[in-house]
């Protein structure tokens, strides 16, 4: 295969033309175009924000386009997402309630904004008592800035039905502050982790599902989210939430910055994150997976040691499949030499037409990732750009 | 084309639909679906439902029914009475309150209303029932033993002594 006047090495491809490109593009524009101007930030570094936003991620897709790689654009995307989402959520709740930590009062009356990683754990206290063990509001627009319950379970089922487990890498905005860590080092300093901690994150899960029961409390965010310490939390009125608020941020200085600056893996989604397991669920449900097309594979293993999640082993690659936690991120696909790791649609034939899969997978997932995290950027963003403009 | 594989590509275009029918469509329409199924935030946190109002000159005593908690639920059995509006009440107030409506009186709380909204509440509750436990200058420490003000109504929670 040439290209501009140079002979391609094997593995290498070609870059699409611009034009093409383009054309592959402007649906995502159009796309950009209807979400940001409904849901554009008010003010004038709003405006910048949401201008700035929605051309970064339509060039981010322009350039997923035109170079075949999906997992090196998705990761500036996302790491932004993970960057600028505590930036604006906390400014939001330091205007709102001046405090990180949530009053008692505002627990009382129901306005504590729910975010995704819950909801797993309110679903049997639910199906038992009808019983939501979350001070937050029912209404679809209640809550603090309408960030109730109904709206994001509401939120989480539409992105879940077209993304499935795809959302830990392109809506979950606490994912990418450990994939920036994870990503800083050019080589892992801590190769060697035993397999066995892929079983983390369901042990926290089954762990946490059945104390939530018992104390009738979400238990994960009273105990262990590490993100509350860059989100909110239960504000400490006494010795006890001091040693909450003290797991948070050791948690968090370790499973999202220390553990990923040496593993260069995403080792609190691997090792540790009960949402993480429960999405996993959902790959089962998703149309959209990535496969290994075993007449190709030699195997080199590249693919094993890009994976961020550990979501590869020699086993599965032998089968020509990823395991159950694979957030599809792309990671395996954009590093294999031979093209073996492959976009996929369920039903049809490894290695048929994978381009068009990921097309696919890229049109439903890159939509979402507007939706949800677009705002959620051009949000932070603003926020920032409010001191300057 | 097989039938798995046409089977296949169907789903993924109807993904691909579904997506374009979130923000539209799907996103309003689980949310109100979530909202109509019925559920309630636990009554620890929203204090359960009114069951009775008494009137105090110019304010209100919202009574709410008691709140037991579930399995090994920390918080004690409490029941919340809201004093509301609070433009209307006194800068001292103490009332006595017939909780259980046998029309004798359970409890006398009392509490200043501080005119600056962020100055910390604090109560007093002598009881005259043993079913109510007294509260000695309590704050917001417990979830079942406070006093808050949340919009225009504080609200106080009294624990129950325990059967």
């Amino acid at each position: 295969m040439a290209t501009e006047g140079r002979v391609l090495k094997l593995g290498e491809t070609a870059p699409r033309t611009a034009w093409r490109s383009l054309l592959l593009t402007l649906p995502i524009a159009v796309w950009s175009f209807l979400m940001f101007s409904h849901s554009g930030q008010p003010g004038r570094s709003g405006k910048i924000a949401t201008i700035v936003t929605a051309i970064f991620m339509i060039t981010l897709f322009f350039m997923m386009m035109r170079t075949w790689s999906t997992y090196r654009w998705r990761r500036w995307f996302f790491v932004a997402l993970g960057l600028l989402f505590p930036v604006g959520f906390i400014h939001n709740v330091m205007v709102m309630r001046g405090t990180m930590g949530i009053p008692i009062e505002e627990m009382i009356a129901g306005r504590t904004p729910l975010c995704y990683l819950p909801i797993p754990l309110l679903i049997l206290p639910a199906a038992f008592t009808k019983t939501l063990v979350f001070p937050g509001s029912i209404l679809p627009n209640g809550g603090m800035s309408g960030a109730g319950m109904a709206a994001m379970a509401g939120l989480w089922l539409a992105i879940t039905i077209v993304v499935g487990k795809g959302w830990c890498s392109y809506a979950c905005f606490f994912g990418g502050i450990e994939e920036g860590a994870a990503s800083v080092p050019t080589r892992a300093k801590l190769r060697k982790i035993d397999p066995r901690w892929r079983y983390g994150p369901w042990a926290v899960l089954l762990a946490m599902v059945l104390l939530s029961l018992a104390l009738f409390e979400s238990a994960y965010c009273m105990w262990l989210c590490p993100f509350k310490a860059v989100s909110e939390y239960v504000a400490a009125r006494n010795t006890v939430g001091l040693i909450q608020n003290g797991i948070f941020v050791v948690l968090f200085a370790g499973l999202v910055v220390v553990l990923p600056l040496l593993t260069k893996k995403r080792t609190q989604c691997s090792f540790f994150c009960p949402f993480g397991a429960f999405q996993s669920i959902f790959n089962k449900t998703s149309v959209f997976d990535v496969r290994i097309d075993r007449t190709r594979c030699s195997p080199c293993v590249l693919c094993l040691n890009a994976c961020p999640t550990m979501s590869l082993t020699k086993e599965s690659i032998a089968q020509g499949e990823t395991l159950m936690s694979c957030m599809k991120c792309g990671a395996c696909v954009d590093v294999c030499p031979k093209h073996a790791a492959v976009w996929h649609i369920k039903g049809t034939e490894v290695a048929n037409k994978p381009e068009r899969a990921r097309l696919m997978f890229l049109y439903a997932v890159w939509g979402m990732a507007i939706m949800f995290g677009g705002s959620i950027i051009a949000q932070g963003l603003a926020t920032i750009l409010h001191v300057f403009v | 084309m097989k039938p798995r594989a046409r089977l296949g590509y169907t789903a993924a275009g109807m993904t691909v639909f579904a997506a374009l029918l979130v923000p539209f469509l799907l996103l309003g329409l689980f949310a109100k679906g979530f909202a109509a199924l019925g559920f309630h935030v636990d009554e620890v946190y929203s204090g359960g439902p009114k069951v009775r109002t008494v009137q105090s000159g110019a304010y209100s005593i919202d009574i709410h029914r008691p709140v037991h908690p579930h399995m090994l639920q920390t918080e004690k059995p409490f029941v919340q009475l809201d004093w509301r509006p609070v433009s209307a009440l006194p800068p001292q107030v103490s009332d006595l309150v017939d909780v259980d409506g046998d029309g004798q009186p359970d409890i006398r709380v009392s509490f200043d209303v501080p005119k600056d909204p962020k100055v910390p509440l604090r109560v007093n509750v002598d009881t005259l029932n043993p079913r109510y436990e007294a509260m000695q200058y309590a704050g917001k420490e417990k979830f079942s033993k406070l006093i808050v003000r949340v919009d225009d109504a504080i609200l106080v929670r009294v624990p129950l002594t325990r059967p």
